[in-house]
């Protein structure tokens, strides 16, 4: 009873409101061609190539991360080459310099030598020539003399006078 | 930002094109109905979809003209934005992108992705088609041209030629039927029978000896209950949907023709009246499309939920 009664509710609201078999059938028919063809044509291929968009930048920022790590690591590495450099460049500028002062000081005594060297000669040099010109002095001057000692005397003088005025004359210019 | 202006400049335009329609609707075009000018102060739109053809043997309503109109520009469009994918995505392919993006987003922070792989197609197609229906019925013509009687006033349409598709309880009843046969299907293949039952009448929660006992009887009954409700969602799912939109094209009818004296303020005020409920109409377009598609992905969710101590029985 209670069924018929409900079976009538429903009869008369469906019928009121126009709802029937056929026109339900046909828009679930519409509402399923509607979902189906959207689903097959307009959902999947437009799923996938945002699928396909997400892997892409998910590669893209992994391929960042690798090649950020990457960059660090080269940079650390060009880092690391870059203060050996320095440090090396420093101790070969060390070398050099120490090289340089050994080289400056050797240079100097070897200028020292051969300015000592030249110095020595110079002296050598000097002194042959002081004893050259006293050499030749005393001749000169026994040559003098001997000439004034003739011109005073007006007498030639022998070669025994000559020996003795020389004698003399080297005696006085020692004294 | 400009694709939202776009909109919004659209969206004011027919605002305003709809209130138009609406103070030509005593006028609206056509060749008298004979037998029917003792409905012809009848303004108010009949709860079900009149009958405007024939095609063997099948009665067509003004409401399946919208449907299948509907569907032809919905899968017309979405194969123009689809037929040449491309990289970088403009135009139709990038609006066509982002709706279903957002929605896939959408569901899959509500169903979970799992869920969302399997039910995507039903849900996405609900929200879309249920919103491009109500928003092109607000279209000016739909409700206005159509046979009619004259009256005193003008034209009065008695048979529109079209008619918003979920003003008809047989569109919303066929989506809701749809949906409880999908969910049925997702329910058994999510549970399988045994888990279906017992996620209806099963005792939830760690119970032993006489309590559990009691327990038992006491989700029985909750499950009955539980089964009563399930078969009441696709009427109060169908009803939800035609009640809000039959009711809001009653409303900008109502609202066109609020005035009828003076003659000159009758046109002046079915243009001016209805702007505000054209754009409320604009927005219950939208939020039901959005409660439909939302309760079902909740009910859905429900039934493929497992509870924990379920899970460790299934395990």
């Amino acid at each position: 009873m209670d069924c018929i009664f409900f079976a009538s509710i429903i009869g008369d609201t469906a019928k009121q409101f126009g709802v029937d078999w056929p026109h339900f059938i046909s828009q679930v028919i519409s509402f399923g061609i509607v979902a189906f063809l959207l689903h097959r044509f307009a959902y999947k291929p437009v799923l996938k190539v945002l699928e396909e968009r997400r892997q892409r930048i998910a590669e893209g920022l992994a391929n960042a991360e690798r090649i950020k790590a990457e960059l660090a690591k080269t940079e650390a590495a060009r880092q690391e080459a870059l203060n050996q450099a320095n440090a090396q460049a420093n101790r070969l500028i060390e070398e050099a310099r120490a090289a340089a002062e050994r080289f400056r000081e050797q240079k100097n005594q070897e200028t020292i030598a051969q300015v000592n060297q030249l110095i020595a000669k110079a002296k050598e040099a000097n002194e042959a020539e002081l004893a050259r010109m006293k050499s030749e002095l005393r001749r000169e001057m026994v040559r003098l003399v001997a000439e004034t000692t003739a011109k005073v005397t007006g007498k030639i003088l022998t070669v025994e006078d000559h020996r003795r005025l020389a004698e003399e004359t080297n005696r006085e210019l020692a004294a | 930002m400009s694709l939202m202006k776009s909109i919004v400049a659209g969206w004011l335009l027919l605002a305003a094109a709809g209130a138009l329609q609406g103070a030509d609707a005593g006028h609206a075009a056509v060749a008298p109905v004979s037998g029917q000018s003792e409905h012809a102060e009848h303004h108010a739109l009949t709860p079900d979809a009149v009958e405007v053809g024939n095609f063997l043997g099948l009665r067509i309503t003004n409401s399946m003209i919208v449907t299948w109109c509907v569907a032809a520009v919905m899968i017309v469009f979405a194969q123009m934005a689809t037929r040449k994918m491309r990289e970088v995505p403009e135009g139709a392919q990038n609006f066509w992108e982002w709706l279903v993006e957002s929605l896939h987003e959408f569901l899959e922070g509500i169903i979970g992705s799992e869920l969302v792989k399997k039910t995507f197609w039903f849900f996405a197609s609900i929200f879309i088609f249920i919103l491009f229906c109500n928003w092109l019925s607000l279209i000016p013509g739909v409700g206005t041209i159509g046979w009619g009687v004259p009256t005193d006033t003008g034209v009065q349409v008695q048979q529109p030629l079209l008619r918003g598709a979920n003003a008809d309880l047989n569109m919303t009843l066929a989506m809701a039927m749809v949906f409880f046969v999908c969910w049925t299907i997702w329910a058994l293949q999510v549970n399988g029978p045994g888990g279906f039952i017992l996620h209806l009448f099963g005792p939830k929660g760690e119970t032993t000896g006489a309590l559990k006992l009691l327990m038992i009887l006491v989700f029985i009954a909750v499950g009955v209950l539980e089964v009563v409700s399930i078969l009441f969602r696709p009427v109060s799912l169908s009803f939800r949907l035609y009640g809000n939109i039959f009711a809001g094209e009653n409303m900008l009818e109502a609202m066109a023709s609020l005035i009828q004296e003076p003659a000159w303020l009758k046109y002046a005020a079915g243009v001016v009246i209805p702007i505000p409920f054209y754009f409320l109409e604009v927005l219950v377009g939208i939020v039901q499309a959005l409660v439909f598609m939302l309760l079902t992905s909740v009910f859905t969710l429900l039934i493929c939920t497992h509870e924990e101590g379920h899970e460790e029985g299934h395990h």
